[in-house]
């Protein structure tokens, strides 16, 4: 559990667009540890997912954006590699799914080619030995009547077997880790289990690390070892899921674990609601991020910004009052 | 993994064959369902037979486009012997038109297939480079500015007059069509999130045009390229009739019709059998064309 693969350190990504240069997060830090599941938890727009595709550096194609910090990974810096190493990385050492496995996978290859494609680019594998492996993975990620899958379409798959088909994709090439970008939004309840199960099994089967972003907390007690809960493109709590769920210690924690509505409550209660709503990134105040919905706000958090640091039993919060 | 639910691979194959089958009948009968589209590719599979038999049609009624058949068979009417009568060099009409459509064809076919291969790789090219895609889009602009026939016609000027050099120039004049048609789709299809999955999985920039966008943006691609087929026939013909075309004694459409202008008074089968053929598979084409159009995206062009 101490062998660490990612350890992302003062990763800022910026934006340039009209009114200059916007940072979509700032300074967030976090390492990923193998066998190891990490939960990155906030709510939209947070900067989750900009967070993993920063690791991916899959914005530079698309548009004008600014890295800083460093994002190690085994001992190399992925952020200072020639755009060209960096694609030979995507796909072989992390890979990533993504939310909707529908519109993640092209309509007019079938199933077999999209999972041998990672294989051709990576291992320079061909005709029946991609093929054997591509049949590999679909039986790792429990898909019944394999050979018959891989010739089949996506479409012609139902929404759990889509996910599982994402899957065996980005393991095609056994990476070290994984990012999830929110696997099972798109699917209901019991084929999400199903996912996750499937996550958690591979995750130890594979001895892969794991960051897993959601913004479902249910997910994250379950599934996850240690969670990093992100406010407004900063790390605001990390620390293991038991503490972080017994003694949530930043307001913005607590405030989403209020939220969750419990089996065993009052039904004729209000469900709780975090006050006010999430500045634009053009807006930020200038002291702590949390400040304005904080309901224990002071003059000095409005001031000066708290540094994540960290408290007892490798937990860290980012604010005041646990300083004091 | 294995359920109660879960069938035998062998069932599951049977079943997928099964419904393939009925995707194939389903998309036969909308085809079907649309008649003039069917007479369409009656028409343009006609003109194809013709234009690869053409020797032996002609052989067969023992007549030859190019050969006089003596003074006594100056413009005659259309007869048993000679269905589309003679024209006024006493050449037989029917098997000039018949080897008209070879050269027709020959042309739609080349202009049809060079400005769809050169076309789709501009148009995807400029979807990588912004820089380049200026330039390229900028210069197709410059040339869809000047009427197609007019740059044609000058293309031809510059070229010189024969068979090569008007695919040549015609494939130049709807090449930026593709183009721009191709640059639009290669744009829809970049910004999907299977393309993005792909990056992500380590795909190069041209591993991801040719392997991912290339098949999502084929099927407008080959739409339009029965269009431009049917555009380059009815432009060849103009070209020739113009006499910047294909030279003389060569069977052109186009050529004969102008050839039959001075004799639309006592001759004219010189003039009514070449224009039914450039017409007719003009409309053939387009006919198809619309048919493999709606097959492919329902919901447009009604």
């Amino acid at each position: 559990m101490t062998d660490t693969i990612l350890s992302v350190s003062n990763l800022s990504t910026s934006f340039r667009t009209d009114r200059g240069w916007l940072k979509a997060i700032d300074g967030v830090s976090f390492t990923v540890h193998r066998g190891e599941i990490l939960g990155l938890v906030g709510e939209s727009g947070c900067g989750k997912s900009v967070t993993s595709q920063s690791i991916m550096r899959l914005y530079e194609e698309k548009r004008m954006v600014r890295y800083e910090g460093t994002v190690m990974l085994s001992g190399t810096d992925l952020l200072s590699l020639p755009f060209s190493r960096m694609q030979h990385i995507r796909g072989r050492d992390i890979s990533m799914i993504f939310q909707d496995a529908l519109s993640s996978l092209n309509p007019v290859l079938t199933v077999g080619d999209q999972i041998m494609e990672p294989l051709r680019i990576h291992q320079k594998m061909r005709g029946d030995a991609a093929r054997a492996e591509a049949l590999n993975m679909l039986r790792l990620v429990g898909i019944p009547a394999p050979e018959t899958r891989l010739r089949q379409y996506p479409h012609e798959l139902s929404g759990g077997m889509r996910q599982r088909v994402m899957i065996a994709i980005a393991l095609a090439c056994h990476p070290q880790l994984l990012i999830a970008d929110e696997p099972t939004t798109a699917l209901d309840v019991t084929i999400q289990a199903q996912i996750m199960d499937l996550i958690v099994f591979l995750n130890r089967q594979l001895a892969m690390g794991v960051i897993l972003i959601t913004h479902d907390l249910a997910v994250v007690a379950q599934t996850c070892q240690r969670v990093a809960v992100m406010y407004l493109g900063q790390i605001v709590e990390e620390g293991g899921v038991p503490d972080i769920f017994d003694r949530p210690l930043h307001p913005y924690t607590r405030g989403l674990l209020a939220s969750i509505p419990r089996m065993d409550g009052d039904r004729r209660e209000r469900l709780h609601v975090i006050d006010g709503t999430v500045p634009l990134l053009h807006q930020m105040p200038s002291g702590c991020r949390f400040a304005p919905r904080c309901p224990y706000a002071t003059d000095h958090c409005r001031k000066e910004m708290p540094q994540l640091r960290s408290v007892s039993g490798g937990q860290s919060v980012r604010c005041w009052r646990e300083e004091e | 993994m294995q359920s109660a639910f879960s069938t035998d691979t062998a069932s599951l194959a049977r079943i997928r064959k099964e419904l393939v089958r009925e995707q194939r009948r389903v998309n036969l009968r909308r085809f079907l369902h649309n008649k003039l589209s069917v007479v369409g590719f009656f028409i343009v599979f006609l003109m194809l037979l013709l234009a690869v038999f053409a020797p032996v049609i002609t052989g067969a009624l023992g007549v030859d486009p190019y050969t006089s058949l003596g003074r006594e068979m100056r413009l005659q009417p259309p007869s048993a012997a000679h269905p589309f009568g003679t024209d006024n060099v006493n050449r037989d009409v029917f098997a000039r038109v018949i080897y008209g459509a070879r050269i027709s064809m020959t042309v739609g076919f080349f202009v049809g297939l060079f400005s769809s291969l050169i076309g789709t790789a501009i148009g995807m090219y400029a979807t990588i480079n912004a820089v380049w895609d200026n330039i390229l889009m900028r210069i197709c602009d410059g040339l869809k500015a000047i009427p197609n026939i007019l740059l044609a016609i000058t293309l031809m000027a510059v070229l010189g007059a024969n068979m090569h050099n008007v695919i040549l120039s015609l494939t130049i004049v709807s090449v930026p069509g593709v183009a721009r048609i191709a640059r639009s789709q290669a744009l829809l299809v970049r910004e999907q999130t299977y393309i993005e999955a792909m990056r992500a999985a380590g795909a190069s920039r041209f591993r991801i045009m040719w392997c991912h966008v290339l098949p999502n943006i084929l099927s407008p691609i080959i739409v339009q390229m029965t269009f431009t087929f049917a555009t380059a026939i009815i432009s060849e013909a103009s070209l020739s009739f113009l006499g910047a075309g294909i030279p003389i004694p060569a069977p052109s459409w186009g050529g004969m019709l102008k050839e039959a202008r001075s004799y639309i008074y006592n001759g004219w089968w010189m003039v009514v059998f070449p224009a039914i053929f450039t017409g007719l598979s003009v409309l053939g084409f387009n006919l198809f064309g619309d048919g493999l159009r709606d097959l492919i995206d329902p919901l447009s062009g009604r």
